[in-house]
């Protein structure tokens, strides 16, 4: 062995804190079995959004001769484990200073393994990560994302259970017992660490064959050059909006070609036409310009530029006109004006079988709600 | 002083208009009431306007990496410099019209701050702006109470007590901002009589927000908007809660909703009942205890708080304005 790099994708800020946990244990433990190791964050991420999907990275090395050679590249371009601690990023992820969206495997080596927390099966994970000609294997831990904002962490224990899946997963990182001193040393109790052993025990690894996955393109876009750039830095404005779909009535803004935003969303708004009272506030209070005015004065959420913040939900007098549901359950970024327009019965029933499924599910905690709220998500995640 | 746009009070949300000159693919976070605010600013000012902006979330999280949402005309400029870059730009339009190299019409000139740029390193620049009465421009403070593109340091606008990077809570001292939140937009209104329109809002009362946003721009000379935006970043909460913790900061008193207009004050909304005893304040511990940056706060200090507030409601020379009045003799 000479160096072994892990990533964390994460969502930024809610799991900032979470992501530094995994990478920061990770090279303690590499300290115990006397190799050396360093965790950083992505530079381009910083400063992070809220949502947008980041990185950070832990590498061990043999030697500090050979960390010092892979820190000398800009980030690491190839990593034995990718840990994705959102399932919804499964879908590609496209950081705030890239251009384009990635595939969530796209720094995995041949071979490497993929870790997501998820309650999804394999198979549906599988369908949403974008396809390749090299085999990897996916692990999943069986649990719902954990999201906590800026100043209060949520302790639900999803840190304890990737570290322990991790040293099952590439054995060539650290030991089990390792991470476990080096844990104990950071003052982490023994519920905790019961959590790490428990998923080392139980983590398995599905591998996954190239062909499978989804075969959608990931969309990119040309990184101008320094030569193509314009005096001044000018950069050339959007184009004004116009009529809904390119006609005369309703309305349309034209959108940033380049970052769509999109990947940022673990949720979704889905609308109840019928219900709609064209109050316009779904409209007016969207802080990311999403919703198309349809010609009959309705509006359309557009699914690549929205960024599934909720404000429509909770400004909705209607009741229920507008549900999150969980991105999960989504294979398309389809308009559902259209597809309501269509066939509204089949609409209808699509739609209800969605919100009822999100209202059993509970809701999709999205950061601090009030005081003491972590603790009864966590309560109540141990009473299901 | 060149001549204004007309642009018309809207009656009623559903007559705001439908074009939009601040589109999608920003990278702000989710929720983002700022980057609401640059939407509705551009809607309620419309196609001929130029937008400058400081630095700050605005213009880091909308315009870095060769990409832009804005549909009009957008300049960046630095962070204490937002009053000069509009008095600069709102001059050499005018100039340019004079020497017939433009034609002759009436343009927006909007220039944004957030409260780093605003409250802290430009004021001095927006004083300068607000006294020069021969030129109209807007500038427009969005205020989330922190420095929070980089990730969330304190500034002249965060509340007493709030987490922050420079105010990290700890065992022993726990109050670590202990200055309270400056007074920012009263301040501008009295140091500059001149000045026809200060006016503050928050962007959770769309109808109200661009009305204001029409006034300041076609009351004729220098105006000033201060604006409270809830900012799930630093503030701490889900962000689907943007639009109603933005009402719950004003109908807790906390943000006070008026205009002064030609001189004379007139509040708005929620506030203008509270002062006639119509409505109740609600209690700011329903406001602090929703969102992360005070869920460290005692009882103790959640009645501090209320204590302050209640005073500049009660105490105050002008409720929510003025702190001081005038020693009464013996």
């Amino acid at each position: 062995m000479a160096t072994v790099a892990v990533e964390v994708v994460y969502r930024g800020i809610y799991q900032r804190t979470l992501a530094r946990n995994i990478v920061r244990s990770i090279v303690f433990a590499a300290r115990k079995e006397g190799k050396i190791g360093t965790a950083f964050g992505r530079y381009g991420d910083s400063p992070e959004r809220n949502g947008i999907p980041a990185k950070q990275f832990a590498i061990v090395a043999d030697t500090p001769e050979e960390l010092e050679e892979n820190l000398a590249v800009y980030e690491a371009q190839e990593v034995d484990v990718t840990i994705n601690v959102d399932d919804t990023m499964c879908k590609g992820i496209e950081s705030w200073a890239w251009y384009g969206l990635e595939p969530i495997n796209k720094l995995t080596k041949p071979g490497g393994t993929l870790i997501v927390t998820s309650r999804q099966p394999a198979e549906d994970l599988i369908q949403d990560i974008h396809q390749r000609s090299e085999p990897f294997n996916l692990s999943i831990i069986p649990s719902t994302a954990s999201f906590s904002g800026l100043w209060v962490y949520k302790d639900d224990h999803t840190d304890m259970r990737i570290l322990g899946a991790l040293c099952k997963v590439c054995p060539d990182l650290v030991s089990l017992d390792s991470m476990m001193a080096a844990l104990k040393d950071q003052g982490t109790s023994d519920v905790k660490l019961s959590s790490a052993q428990k998923a080392y025990d139980r983590t398995t690894q599905r591998p996954v064959e190239p062909g499978e996955g989804s075969t959608e393109v990931p969309f990119s876009f040309d990184l101008p050059g320094w030569k193509s750039m314009e005096e001044g830095l000018v950069i050339r404005g959007i184009e004004q909006g116009g009529g809904f779909r390119g006609g005369q009535e309703g309305y349309q803004p034209a959108r940033n070609a380049v970052f769509k935003k999109w990947s940022t969303r673990s949720m979704r708004p889905v609308v109840n036409f019928e219900t709609c009272i064209k109050c316009t506030l779904c409209w007016l209070q969207c802080p990311d310009t999403c919703f198309d005015v349809t010609p009959d004065g309705l509006f359309d959420a557009n699914m690549e530029s929205c960024c599934g913040c909720g404000v429509c939900e909770s400004v909705c007098p209607v009741p229920n006109c507008i549900t999150m549901v969980n991105e999960a359950e989504f294979n398309d970024n389809n308009s559902e004006w259209e597809a309501w327009q269509k066939d509204a019965n089949s609409y209808k029933q699509w739609m209800t079988a969605l919100v009822e499924k999100q209202q059993a599910a509970g809701e999709r905690s999205h950061g601090f709600h009030h005081v003491g709220g972590y603790a009864e998500e966590i309560a109540n995640s141990r009473d299901s | 002083m060149t001549s204004v746009q007309d642009l018309p009070q809207v009656r009623g949300v559903k007559n705001i208009p439908v074009e939009e000159y601040f589109t999608s693919g920003h990278r702000t976070c989710q929720g983002c009431e700022s980057a609401l605010v640059m939407r509705l600013m551009v809607k309620a000012a419309g196609q001929r306007t130029i937008v400058l902006g400081s630095t700050g979330c605005m213009y880091v999280a909308n315009t870095t990496y060769y990409s832009t949402p804005w549909v009009v005309p957008w300049m960046h400029t630095q962070l204490g410099s937002s009053g000069s870059a509009a008095t600069g730009t709102a001059a050499a339009l005018a100039s340019m019209m004079r020497k017939g190299k433009m034609k002759q019409e009436p343009i927006n000139v909007i220039a944004f701050c957030g409260d780093g740029g605003g409250v802290d390193m430009g004021l001095s620049a927006i004083s300068a702006a607000l006294q020069h009465d021969e030129y109209n421009l807007l500038i427009i403070c969005y205020d989330n109470e922190s420095y929070a593109n980089t990730d969330i340091q304190v500034s002249g606008s965060s509340p007493w007590g709030a987490n922050s990077t420079f105010s990290p809570p700890g065992k022993v001292h726990r109050i670590m901002n202990k200055r309270w939140k400056k007074n920012t937009a009263p301040m501008l209104a009295a140091g500059h009589p001149d000045c026809k329109y200060v006016a503050t809002t928050c962007a959770s009362y769309g109808l109200d927000f661009t009305n204001k946003i029409r006034r300041a721009l076609t009351i004729g000379g220098p105006t000033f908007v201060h604006c409270f935006d809830p900012c799930p970043k630093g503030w701490d909460y889900d962000p689907k809660y943007s639009h109603e913790l933005g009402m719950l900061g004003i109908e807790t008193g906390l943000w006070v909703l008026y205009e002064i207009v030609n001189g004379e004050l007139v509040l708005n909304g929620p506030s203008r009942t509270i002062a006639k005893g119509i409505r109740q304040r609600k209690p700011v511990e329903e406001y602090l205890m929703r969102q992360g940056r005070f869920a460290h706060m005692t009882k103790e200090d959640i009645k501090f708080f209320q204590e302050k507030v209640d005073e500049s409601w009660e105490k105050w020379w002008i409720p929510g304005l003025i702190p001081f009045g005038e020693k009464e003799e013996a």
